[in-house]
């Protein structure tokens, strides 16, 4: 916000930053062979939704976009609101044979088709899910605003729900901070509780 | 094409040039108020600059503690994401929405359904939430009452506001003290007796001007920032009506409860999303918020500009 917008109180909200959602189609190699850390075969894009036709047929157009480009791959596009009031897309493989580059591919037929749309602003995360040898679930998100990625551990404990493990975060920040463009600012790990894969 | 028709419908969604204009204009003619007190401080000498200096002082002072001392005299309490995980959830999307580093996050235990945000800059931004919002607003309603707040940190409206106060700060100041420190005015050099106490008159009937004419322009200031703010959050949520809704639900509420409950937030009463005061004020002009009815008025035609029926 400059001075200008300050003194005014003007604010836009910011569209997306460059487009770096495909580093994870490259550093999931890393994550497999070095770290034993296997795609879980989904992924998730969160948005806005807007109550107006306007949006409403864009999403139309979009989730065509998107099975006609699953078709081949064979993912699966289902669609969720949650109580936030926050959309997500939730994209699949096929069973036993996930596939990062596929669904980084659909997680993009989606974002650019709000974009195109005009309602490039309305993208808020995208959201590869992963797991460990130990079949703990570990997050990749991917912040549309700023253009970085972080992880996001949520406790395995379920005695302590809403804890996020840091440690195993700041680990996976470490070990793929060369393949992945990191978010600097750990204020801006924002969690996402509640993640539907 | 039909992209670029969207694309050039959504940049319209939230401006209004004029909003912008009234405050500028407000800002300029603040500046000229102050300019003229300025001046007459200047021109008397040493006591006015003694006294700007102390002015500045206590400006810098209020940038840095008002927010603590405000909240420790309210009875807010920091709360961790466990025990609040709606009001964080909602909070931690809005600032990935709006950019914008994660506030402290408060609660304040009071039945009072209201929220306000404190902080001179981004980074150090606390939002705050009463029980009573908490309580009371369903969760699409309190998205829209906290993207209000966050668009008060985004537009750093306490940093403004406290800036553009300033002078009629010091204009207060010799207003209520100018009399018993009057003394200190006519010490300039090779001036008689007689013209230091007719400084000392003009620099407080100039105070006594410059503080009446910049209370109606800090509160008129204070009103557009309100309206801004309603405006960043429509923009912010995409959802115009579910804050109108909120502030329906909010002020119908506040008006059955009574005031003694009220008076212990009067002072803070610039930066709640709905003035403390229960009371509706006969002028308008005297208000920091603005009238109800013209804040649902303007949500209600961000509303029709998002439904593209505008």
């Amino acid at each position: 916000v400059g001075l200008l917008d300050a003194l005014t109180g003007r604010h836009q909200v910011k569209g997306p930053a460059p487009d770096r959602l495909f580093a994870i189609a490259t550093a999931y190699i890393t994550l497999q062979s070095e770290h034993q850390i296997d795609p879980a075969g989904a992924a998730a894009i969160v948005f806005q939704k807007l109550e107006n036709s306007e949006f409403e047929a864009t999403m139309r157009e979009m989730e065509e976009v998107v099975t006609a480009t699953g078709g081949e791959s064979g993912t699966q596009v289902k669609s969720k609101d949650d109580e936030y009031g926050y959309r997500w897309m939730v994209l699949r493989n096929p069973e036993g044979t996930p596939s990062v580059e596929d669904l980084a591919v659909g997680i993009n037929a989606v974002s650019s088709s709000i974009e195109m749309g005009g309602h490039g602003e309305r993208l808020l995360c995208a959201v590869f899910a992963f797991r460990d040898t130990q079949k703990r679930k570990l997050y990749f998100i991917y912040n549309y605003k700023r253009g970085f990625w972080y992880p996001f551990v949520p406790d395995s404990n379920p005695t302590r729900p809403q804890e996020r493990s840091t440690e195993r975060e700041l680990q996976l920040k470490a070990q793929m901070g060369n393949e992945l463009p990191m978010e600097p600012e750990l204020e801006r790990w924002f969690p996402l509780w509640g993640i539907p894969i | 094409m039909a992209a670029t028709a969207h694309r050039q419908g959504r940049k319209a969604f939230g401006k209004d040039t004029g909003l912008q204009a009234r405050m500028l204009m407000t800002l300029f003619l603040l500046g000229l108020v102050y300019a003229v007190l300025v001046g007459v401080l200047i021109a008397v000498g040493a006591g006015g600059v003694t006294i700007l200096v102390i002015a500045l002082a206590l400006l810098g002072l209020q940038l840095f503690t008002s927010d603590k001392i405000a909240m420790g005299m309210m009875g807010v309490k920091e709360v961790s994401p466990q025990e609040e995980p709606e009001l964080h959830g909602i909070i931690e999307r809005l600032c990935v929405q709006a950019d914008l580093p994660k506030p402290k996050v408060c609660v304040m235990e009071n039945q009072m359904p209201n929220a306000f945000a404190m902080g001179r800059s981004q980074k150090r931004a606390t939002v705050c939430a009463t029980r009573g919002i908490l309580e009371l607003l369903s969760p699409a309603e309190l998205e829209g009452v906290m993207a209000h707040e966050l668009t008060h940190v985004i537009n750093r409206d306490v940093m403004v506001m406290t800036l553009a106060s300033f002078f009629a700060t010091v204009a207060s100041i010799i207003v209520q003290f100018g009399f018993f420190f009057g003394g200190g005015f006519g010490g300039g050099y090779g001036r008689g007796n007689n013209e230091g106490e007719e400084d000392v008159v003009i620099v407080i009937m100039v105070a006594m001007a410059v503080y009446a004419i910049s209370f109606v322009l800090l509160r008129a200031l204070s009103r557009y920032r309100e309206f801004a703010a309603d405006r960043g959050s429509a923009v912010l949520t995409g959802r115009p009506s579910a804050l109108a809704s909120a502030l329906l639900k909010i002020s119908g509420t506040m008006e059955r409860i009574p005031s003694r409950d009220l008076r212990t937030a009067e002072g803070m009463s610039a930066f709640f999303i709905v003035p403390a005061r229960a009371k509706r004020s006969l002028m308008n002009i005297f208000a920091d918020h603005p009238p109800l009815e013209q804040r649902l008025a303007a949500l209600e035609r961000l509303e029709s500009q998002l439904q593209g029926t505008a």
